[in-house]
């Protein structure tokens, strides 16, 4: 009797569980845990971006979507994430890229061609149409097409294929001492000089040329004792400073600048294989421009005459109080402001940087754009893709990127930055906008990296003064000529 | 004896794999299989799988199958001008900082030869560089060497007036990557020559003071043949240690200015993981392994003259 009484409870129990199980399992099979794993330098733009998910994502497919980031310094970052793609550990769905290695890791298979996926969803199309061109051109397309091809040709661009996502659009700006340029004492000299204003406002910098910029070079180098400002100089004091560092992309990224304000080019990736470096790349008019980059390194502090003059030593160099102005990446500027990193923190402003005067009168300021775009890898399963793309759909929402932007990032959004608001959301915000106009960018072919390195090493012997403008131009040349030959790029 | 045989009788009657596994004969064998699997795996493994590629058309950065294209990577080495620039620029860096680490190392042994106050403290000190890890140092010489405010600039400023950088120039970069290398391992070569010269019997030193011998001949003919094998061995060890140079040279000049430092042991690294050339990079990595080897044998045959020498 006692067997069958406790068979019966088992039976109930049995049908209570079932019943359970049913009415609960709809809501339930649909949601999944997915975790995304994200390369990503470490520094703030990437630290932002996790705690602002961990705030606010919420995944509207219902999933239980989770970002984890695998934070890499930046020293190591190209390693690291190349030994792990290469490795086939598959570690990363998505990944935190800068432009140049679109090439290199799209013909590796690595990183997922994202074309039709943004043409079957509206609002990543969306996305794709308020970006700004430079943004979509140096970021997203391989074979890479020109800023003006994008301008020409919105989404979806013939013959274009699409990749990454702004993560954090970055261009480099002038930082300066207004303590210093808006001080009369200094303005009166450097008018009598050079029979120019100081530039003390955002719209007095608007119209410095790299001429004046030289001059500013000039009047500001300063010896131990010597008057500086309303007091006198504690230690030396160097004029300006621009990136001339042998390590990654430290001189090329400033060096381009000046070849294309000079009206000269690089290789041309988007024309191959017509286009030739050999007559282009060691061009007269490049030889000028390059001259013209090595004029002004006198100006700077003596670690320029070292080649070792990179971002980060110009940025701490100009936060320790050693020059009056440097021009640095937008990305480097939250830790000027800070009084924790910065002895120049209460003192700094921040304009556009400077480009050459042309014939007109108008300055031309063409850059080569930095930051870098997140992209998705090829072994993802279709839910991780969805959940990949809901995570960039959540990261270029006007309201995420203006929080970004409240807390030190940029925005790619056109609609972002045209809010009056935000250029008053970070004191760079406005040079940024105005600079973006001006990105172009580096190759993005597989052979990149051996492209820079040899152009890094020629333009670092060019400035210690081991040889020639010209000297380095034609050994650059001949190098791009012959590798760009060898992987047929170049007929 | 007699109980283990009866357990080993025992775990065979029982019969089974693992008795027979466990069996006595076969303890050795078994204990030392974990080391040789790891040995394996780790290091011949790898060998042999980066040798083989050395003969093949392969980049690890592609997924493509590799084609087979024989000693065509170790001829466009061999025939390449800049890894002969760089086995020069590395011939260098290593002749001029063993020789640096050589005078410094045997003054040091015969200042610690001798008995001073705080000898002990001041040996421990100078021993200390030789511990630190070799990213510590190439970044303690970079801000020693940086002209704005680092030390060396200082100094300088103070009697010319100007900011002084070392590494703007190529001769000035080596010596820059010299000091921080002799720096580094000075010591472990005074170590060397001073275990030579507290094994020389004093009672040669009394004799030669008795026939009035003077320091330099007492040096030629007493201590330096004591030492003479361990200076060889210190030689030999710090050759082969600095031709495979990288960390230090890579933190304090990247290879510059331009490519004034660049070492060997850096090309490859840029071969291997900048450009993805990897069989250019097998094939060159074994071409300096190569030489390390004659190195090593010349090393081994030195340990040995100086075995024979102590017996």
């Amino acid at each position: 009797m006692k067997r069958s009484w406790e068979g019966w409870l088992y039976g109930v129990s049995l049908v209570a569980v079932a019943a359970g199980s049913l009415m609960l399992a709809p809501g339930q099979a649909n949601a999944a845990d997915i975790t995304i794993t994200m390369a990503a330098p470490d520094w703030p733009p990437t630290r932002f971006m996790k705690e602002e998910f961990d705030r606010s994502f919420k995944s509207a497919s219902g999933n239980n979507v989770k970002l984890e980031m695998d934070y890499i310094p930046w020293p190591s970052f190209y390693e690291r994430v190349a030994a792990s793609l290469t490795s086939g550990e598959q570690k990363y769905q998505m990944i935190v890229t800068d432009s140049q290695w679109l090439g290199s890791f799209v013909d590796g298979g690595y990183y997922k061609d994202l074309t039709e996926e943004i043409k079957k969803d509206p609002e990543l199309t969306a996305i794709m149409n308020d970006l700004h061109p430079a943004l979509i051109s140096a970021y997203s397309t391989y074979p890479n097409k020109s800023p003006q091809f994008i301008k020409d040709n919105p989404f979806p661009a013939p013959d274009t294929h699409y990749y990454g996502f702004p993560q954090f659009p970055d261009t480099y700006v002038t930082f300066y001492r207004k303590d210093l340029f808006c001080n009369e004492t200094e303005a009166k000299k450097f008018q009598e000089s050079f029979n120019q204003k100081l530039p003390c406002t955002y719209e007095d910098w608007q119209d410095v040329d790299w001429t004046t910029y030289e001059n500013i070079g000039k009047h500001f180098m300063r010896k131990k004792g010597d008057p500086l400002g309303d007091g006198v100089a504690d230690d030396d004091f160097f004029g300006i400073s621009y990136q001339a560092g042998k390590s990654y992309d430290f001189s090329t990224m400033q060096v381009n600048a000046f070849i294309w304000q000079h009206g000269g080019e690089i290789w041309d990736e988007t024309r191959q294989p017509e286009a030739q470096a050999e007559g282009v790349v060691n061009s007269e008019t490049n030889v000028k421009a390059f001259e013209h980059y090595l004029s002004m390194l006198q100006y700077m502090p003596p670690v320029a005459r070292t080649g070792q003059a990179d971002i980060f030593v110009i940025q701490d160099l100009y936060m320790q109080g050693k020059t009056a102005t440097t021009i640095d990446w937008v990305g480097l500027g939250e830790p000027v402001l800070d009084p924790k990193t910065s002895r120049v923190h209460d003192k700094s402003a921040f304009g556009p940087a400077p480009g050459l005067r042309k014939e007109d009168g108008t300055i031309d300021r063409t850059g080569n754009i930095g930051g870098q775009p997140f992209v998705l890898t090829t072994w993802n399963s279709p839910e991780v893709d969805a959940a990949a793309l809901e995570v960039v759909k959540w990261w270029l929402k006007p309201e995420t990127q203006k929080k970004f932007a409240a807390n030190g990032g940029q925005s790619g959004l056109m609609s972002v930055m045209a809010d009056p608001e935000y250029d008053s959301l970070r004191p760079w915000n406005r040079a940024h906008k105005e600079m973006l106009d001006w990105q172009r960018d580096v190759w993005h072919v597989p052979e990149f990296f051996e492209l820079l390195t040899q152009q890094q090493e020629e333009f670092d012997k060019a400035i210690t003064g081991q040889i020639t403008a010209q000297e380095a131009l034609d050994s650059i040349a001949r190098f791009q000529q012959q590798t760009l030959e060898d992987a047929g790029r170049i007929e | 004896m007699a109980s283990s045989a009866v357990v080993a009788h025992e775990i065979r009657s029982e019969g089974g794999f693992l008795a027979w596994l466990l069996a006595p004969q076969r303890r050795g064998p078994l204990l030392v299989a974990p080391a040789l699997i790891v040995l394996f795996l780790m290091n011949i493994f790898p060998l042999l799988w980066s040798f083989g590629l050395s003969f093949y058309n392969y980049s690890a950065k592609k997924r493509d199958v590799p084609d087979f294209v024989g000693l065509r990577f170790f001829e466009r080495v061999i025939t390449d001008p800049t890894v002969w620039e760089r086995f020069k620029t590395t011939a260098i860096i290593v002749s001029s900082s063993v020789l640096a680490q050589l005078v410094i190392g045997f003054l040091l042994a015969l200042l610690f030869s001798k008995q001073f106050p705080l000898r002990r403290i001041l040996l421990m000190l100078v021993l200390t560089p030789m511990m630190l890890s070799l990213v510590a140092v190439g970044v303690f010489f970079k801000l020693f060497y940086e002209p704005t405010f680092g030390l060396v600039s200082q100094a300088v400023a103070m009697f010319t007036g100007d900011r002084f950088a070392l590494l703007g120039t190529p001769t000035g970069a080596i010596i820059g990557v010299v000091i921080a290398d002799a720096w580094m391992w000075s010591p472990f070569v005074m170590l060397l020559v001073l275990a030579g010269l507290v094994s020389v019997p004093k009672y040669l030193y009394e004799a030669a003071e008795i026939d009035r011998a003077s320091a330099w001949r007492r040096f030629q003919t007493i201590t330096f043949p004591y030492i003479k094998s361990l200076l060889l061995l210190a030689v030999l060890f710090r050759t082969i240690e600095t031709f495979k140079l990288f960390d230090v040279v890579y933190i304090l000049t990247e290879g510059g200015p331009g490519s004034a430092t660049e070492t060997i042991g850096v090309y490859v690294y840029r071969l291997a993981f900048q450009y993805f050339r990897t069989s250019q990079s097998a094939a060159l990595a074994y071409i300096i392994l190569f030489v390390v080897i004659v190195l090593t044998s010349l090393y081994l045959y030195a340990v040995n003259r100086r075995a024979q020498e102590v017996d």
